[in-house]
């Protein structure tokens, strides 16, 4: 039944996109993940307007003081398994915001994030390749195919601050090693 | 009569002469100083001398004891500001709502970030802070240390109307329609909307706090991530102001590459408003066409500044690259493509008759009242309301680019929509005449990074309408004070009047034929 449901989710992820107080840069870049020259639809990923039947939540830019419930609810109101991907600088950090009187900080200070693409903003292909690594990381290769040695699970880097991660079950295990190396790429 | 070729000044001097002090060529064509309570005599001399009198934006300022405010209005051939200045202890001061409809949320911003009443104002209350903003914290006051701001609990309570017929309905601030939170509060009575209430501000980052603590150079790439969509042009804005303090002359074939670059980002800004358009009103097909178009416009700005969205072109004294000769080519080819793509898309809006039901007598704004409501860009042009800075007042090269201005009467959505069609047409001109009239000789001359004291405004025409951005420096190398006033704000109160009285499924497409921007909007 598990390999089903993952099988299912790794096929057919439904992401919602939410705009924490994003300038805009990142939202037109997701949108444009969805039309013609870039078609995110083919591996199955479609954008889903309702939070409560979404997998993946995509927050785009520095987390306004105004926003931050509404970013908690949103989280809330989707259902197990969930993940949460940062797209920009803003959504990592804060970025240029940082410190603005009406800026509560990156994601990771209202709720845990699984992966983070940085970039202002990300080109499409980073965004794309981020969601895919993650998705790859939810069904990883059998052990017996991986080189030994080179993935190391240490916990996200903001995990223990997030209250809201406490209470969580995503498995992220499988996930992080992933998640720096789409850092990487998507630094280019 | 009011007549548009009326020498503004003039007509204040001869009516106001001892009671104001006026001075030409500053801030404008001129500021004009006012004592207490004479700026609504001042506003209503220029409303009397002028038809297409309106306000762009009021400044507030801390001059320390006194707190400074300047109103910002546009006449049809000039430029003016009036100051006025009220005790800190007791900021208080006559609003101008009941002359000038289009200053209510003016008026509301300064009375949020700066503390001051504006006695007699219909609708006080918070609009760019949230409302569990911690009582008497005015953020842009310079006592105030944006460390130390910490919300109050929030509630957050929708109570029904009392009669029982009436529905509100909460768009936002999570919603498919809007991709930016912002939340409308659309009272519906059956099908009909008999009110709409905005609450924007989810995206106020305080942005305009966050330049004073930041050089002048490094301000021209904050306040170029004020909005994603039209980067450029808010960081052409900057550098202009900055220049005008500066008192430096930019070299002209940097005026060209300025403009090239302000052009390919109102390009692709218009196109992806057209694509959206469709998507609102279920045309999903229009929308994939017009992205796929986009793409290559995209394309282009990479090609010309290295950066696909942020073209971080614009610096103080020029732009930061040169075109490379070997590029023109491929620039030329990518536009000659997209022109001859547009016959299709008029064909569309022409002839295709679901497009029109949902888009022909919808939310129609009549001129008069664009002009009451200060409303500015495609929305102001669709109205017959013909401003259009690169024509009122020529900045950069568009004095010399020969281009025309679009104007459509209708006032509807269509009409909005059909004013960014044959923009996107002129902008390809005048990209191609910009190329072709390339002046050779440098693109950027060697500014100083300390900025004299003064200040400045400055206008421009960003691709949602008109965008100010005053600056004020104190002689050091980070400003006093920026003020931003983004096309949207401006724009809001035209869909608070045309969207009362028409149905609730009319409101995504007359929403979007604003092209609503709200990170601009809440800065």
């Amino acid at each position: 039944m598990t390999n089903t449901v993952t099988w299912a989710r790794v096929k057919s992820p439904w992401v919602l996109h939410f705009n924490s107080g994003a300038c805009n840069g990142c939202d037109i870049e997701i949108v444009a993940l969805l039309t013609p020259k870039y078609d995110v639809e083919r591996f199955g990923v479609k954008l889903e307007p309702s939070p409560r039947h979404a997998d993946v939540l995509l927050v785009t830019g520095a987390v306004t003081k105004q926003c931050e419930e509404r970013l908690k609810r949103v989280y809330d109101q989707m259902p197990q398994p969930k993940f949460v991907v940062a797209i920009g600088a803003c959504a990592c950090s804060g970025g240029v915001f940082a410190g603005c009187y009406n800026v509560a900080g990156g994601v990771d200070k209202v709720i845990p994030v699984t992966a983070y693409i940085p970039g202002c903003p990300p080109r499409p292909e980073a965004i794309m390749d981020g969601v895919v690594k993650l998705l790859n990381a939810l069904n990883p290769p059998k052990p017996k195919k991986q080189p030994k040695g080179e993935k190391k699970a240490e916990p996200l880097k903001n995990e223990a601050e997030s209250e809201a991660s406490k209470a969580e079950t995503v498995p992220v295990p499988e996930v992080k090693p992933v998640v720096e190396e789409a850092k990487v790429v998507a630094k280019q | 009569m009011p007549n548009s070729n009326v020498n503004i000044i003039s007509v204040i001097e001869s009516k106001l002469k001892d009671k104001v002090q006026i001075q030409p060529g500053q801030l404008g064509t001129a500021a004009i100083a006012t004592t207490n309570g004479l700026h609504r005599e001042v506003i209503q001399t220029l409303l009397d001398a002028d038809e297409k009198t309106a306000i762009t934006s009021i400044t507030g300022l801390d001059l320390g004891a006194n707190l400074g405010l300047l109103y910002h209005i546009r006449t049809s051939n000039a430029f003016v500001t009036i100051r006025a200045e009220v005790p800190r202890e007791s900021p208080k001061i006559q609003t101008i709502t009941d002359i000038m409809p289009g200053a209510v949320f003016h008026e509301l911003e300064v009375a949020d970030l700066f503390g001051i009443v504006f006695e007699g104002h219909p609708s006080p209350g918070h609009f760019v802070l949230s409302d569990n903003w911690p009582e008497g914290v005015y953020p842009l006051r310079k006592d105030v240390n944006p460390y130390d701001v910490k919300l109050n609990p929030s509630k957050d309570v929708i109570t029904q109307p009392s009669d029982g017929k009436q529905v509100k309905i909460v768009l936002g601030p999570q919603h498919p329609a809007l991709l930016e939170p912002e939340k409308f509060v659309v009272t519906v009575d059956g099908e009909t909307v008999t009110r709409v209430d905005p609450r924007v501000g989810y995206v106020h980052r305080g942005i305009e706090k966050a330049t004073e603590s930041r050089t002048f150079l490094q301000d021209v790439y904050l306040v170029e991530r004020i909005c994603g969509i039209c980067n450029s042009i808010h960081a052409c804005s900057f550098v202009e102001t900055v220049e005008k303090i500066l008192k430096i002359e930019v070299p002209q074939r940097a005026k060209y590459l300025r403009v090239i670059a302000l052009e390919l980002n109102r390009l692709h800004s218009h196109l992806l408003t057209l694509g959206h358009a469709g998507l609102e009103i279920g045309y999903e097909t229009l929308f994939q066409y017009f992205w796929r178009d986009r793409e290559p416009i995209m394309d282009l700005i990479e090609l010309t500044s290295g950066n696909r969205v942020y073209s971080s072109l614009m610096t103080v004294g020029g732009v930061r690259r040169d075109i490379k000769e070997e590029d023109i080519p491929k620039i030329k080819a990518t536009l000659t493509d997209l022109r001859k793509k547009l016959p299709f898309y008029r064909q569309v809006y022409e002839d295709e008759p679901s497009l029109k039901m949902r888009m022909k007598n919808v939310g129609v704004l009549k001129r008069e009242d664009a002009i009451k409501l200060s409303v500015v860009g495609p929305v102001a042009r669709g109205s017959g309301y013909d401003i259009d800075v690169r024509k009122d007042e020529p900045y950069e090269a568009y004095g010399e680019i020969p281009f025309k201005e679009i104007v459509y009467t209708q006032g509807d959505t269509w009409a909005r929509m059909n004013v960014r069609m044959d923009e996107v047409e002129e902008s390809i001109n005048i990209i191609e005449y910009a190329i072709d009239n390339l002046p050779p000789g440098p693109f950027r001359v060697k500014a100083p990074r300390v900025v004299p004291a003064g200040e400045a405004v400055n206008r421009v025409e960003a691709p949602r309408g008109e965008l100010f951005y005053y600056v004020k420096s104190n002689g050091t190398a980070m400003p006093e004070r920026v003020k931003v006033r983004t096309p949207t704000y401006a724009n809001i109160p035209a869909f608070l009047k045309t969207a009362i009285g028409e149905s609730i499924a009319d409101v995504p497409s007359n929403f979007v034929s604003l092209d609503p921007c709200f990170s601009c909007t809440d800065r």
